[in-house]
């Protein structure tokens, strides 16, 4: 019977919206649009109840230590205490791993430099170094100077197909990024390496500018010398 | 890099069809791709080729084999004779000297190596020569004129160490040549016999370069002398070994560590005094070259050995 009724046609019926004239209050607000934001509404309201049954039942008496070490700045709480978190000693510890972790990764990349090197030579670039021949006389001289100039370099590539020579240039790409790598990781190694000198024990001062033997951009630092034993 | 190129396998359109018919298609290009190639091609690593796209070679895996298997639409090194004969330059992945391993298939001092496919389906490997760590090799990329080594020449390489040089002049002077190689320690002479029980071309000798009477029964007359044995009195030692095997109008070859000779002085005084020393036993030293990137401060000398007097023209 029930079916029989579903098959006919019924009329549908529409959702209502928010009138024209009162568009600027955004959609219309359904029943349970407006269940959500009771819920909410009531759930602050709660909160806020007992914040205020809190502050009310407060022991003046009570302390604790946040209540003088935090504040606020500029509205921001800020909790104090932090800076002695770790040791001296600690600090140090942490700061040699770093070290070593930059250490670490300084030497994988040399080992790889070094890896690269052994089979990159440069074939195609003009040696850089000394070339010196013996001769016994003036026409001696003559002859060499004459068969040198006919003695070509390396053999030509005339016919090396491009994807050969896309691998050689990455190959010489690679080398040259990992070079740069290893300096700047040099750099910071020795930045690192320096701060943890200067936070150990020990007189140390800066040198003046006119007191720096070869001159540098960077700061130099004198230590006093000391007896160990 | 290869994934782009097998659409355009001879396939095209079939690609989307199945991944499994396109293992096919691969070995069918591999064929026709080389057949123009005048030198032969190298797979360096079989792995690499893998193309990531639709699953199409996974049925079969890493085994790839079959005929062919290196010729794939391009080689990935190709290698070429240098000028010095036995030398040979490979460029690829690598832009390196090497030599050809007369040992296929054994690294000596785990240095890379290369093989390469000819047309006729043999394989040749080769080695990687690091100038880094032989001064002949930094030598000949310093742009010695020659080297006087070739295939068939007998060489006696003082200061031999564990052979790492050694085993790369084996190469050079092939299965025709022979390399007396002399080293005085026995902790690196224990490598160099080692190496040396494999290559049947290389002689080892544990004993002092400082007397050559010790060790003459042993080393033939040869062609050519090396020696890199970084002594103050290495010219002398040089002398004496030419003096008991070096045939007249052979050659040597030295590698001068200013250093050792005297760090006080400056480098070229130091090779300058060095040559005096080897015009004054009968040696003509003909070319130096420095070794500059590869090693600070070192220089290889190359010359004769008992020339004969040149003909003074009737004046």
């Amino acid at each position: 019977m029930s079916s029989l009724r579903n098959a006919v046609q019924r009329r549908a019926h529409k959702e209502r919206a928010q009138p024209k004239e009162r568009k600027r209050f955004g959609l219309l607000e359904k029943h349970k649009d407006y269940v959500v934001r009771a819920k909410a509404f009531h759930k602050k309201e709660d909160y806020l109840q007992k914040l205020k049954e809190k502050a009310a039942n407060r022991n003046p008496d009570e302390f604790y230590f946040k209540m003088i070490n935090s504040k606020t700045v500029n509205g921001v709480h800020k909790s104090g205490g932090d800076s002695d978190k770790y040791t001296e000693e600690e600090l140090l510890l942490m700061k040699t791993q770093d070290i070593g972790y930059i250490l670490q990764k300084l030497q994988a990349e040399k080992k790889k430099i070094e890896r690269l090197t052994a089979t990159l030579h440069s074939l195609d670039s003009q040696p850089s170094n000394k070339h010196v021949y013996y001769a016994e006389d003036r026409e001696d001289a003559k002859r060499i100077l004459s068969e040198t100039k006919s003695v070509g370099g390396l053999p030509a590539f005339e016919d090396l197909p491009e994807s050969i020579k896309r691998k050689t240039a990455s190959s010489y790409r690679q080398l040259e990024d990992r070079k740069n790598r290893v300096q700047e990781l040099e750099k910071v190694y020795n930045e690192m390496a320096l701060k943890q000198e200067l936070r150990k024990k020990g007189k140390k001062r800066k040198l003046r500018e006119d007191e720096i033997v070869c001159p540098t951009s960077r700061p130099v630092y004198k230590w006093r010398t000391e007896r160990k034993r | 890099m290869r994934a782009p190129m097998r659409g355009g396998g001879g396939r095209g359109g079939g690609g989307f069809s199945g991944g499994r018919g396109d293992g096919s298609g691969r070995g069918g290009r591999g064929r026709g791709g080389f057949g123009g190639r005048g030198r032969g091609g190298a797979d360096m690593t079989r792995g690499g080729g893998r193309s990531g796209g639709r699953g199409g070679g996974r049925g079969r895996g890493g085994g790839r084999g079959g005929r062919g298997s290196g010729m794939k639409g391009g080689s990935k090194v190709v290698v070429e004779p240098h000028r010095h004969e036995g030398v040979f330059i490979a460029k690829g992945k690598e832009d390196a000297l090497c030599t050809k391993n007369m040992v296929p298939g054994e690294a000596v001092y785990n240095e890379k190596r290369i093989s390469v496919q000819n047309e006729d389906g043999t394989k040749v490997e080769y080695r990687v020569w690091n100038p880094f760590r032989s001064k002949l090799a930094a030598a000949v990329l310093g742009g010695v004129d020659n080297i006087w080594m070739k295939p068939g020449s007998k060489v006696l390489y003082l200061g031999a160490a564990s052979g790492t040089t050694v085993s790369h002049v084996s190469d050079l002077v092939g299965p025709g040549g022979v390399v007396y190689a002399v080293e005085f320690s026995h902790r690196s002479g224990r490598d160099l016999v080692n190496m040396a029980k494999k290559r049947t071309n290389v002689i080892p000798i544990i004993e002092d370069a400082r007397h050559p009477a010790k060790y003459r029964m042993l080393v033939g007359m040869v062609d050519v002398i090396f020696s890199d044995v970084a002594q103050p009195d290495q010219a002398r030692i040089l002398a004496l070994n030419a003096s008991y095997f070096l045939k007249a109008g052979g050659y040597f070859v030295i590698s001068i560590k200013a250093n050792c000779i005297d760090s006080t002085v400056p480098a070229e005084a130091v090779f300058a005094s060095e040559v005096k020393k080897l015009q004054a036993e009968q040696f003509k030293p003909m070319e130096q070259v420095t070794l500059e990137p590869f090693e600070r401060d070192h220089a290889c000398v190359v010359g004769a050995y008992r020339v004969p007097k040149k003909q003074k023209p009737a004046s």
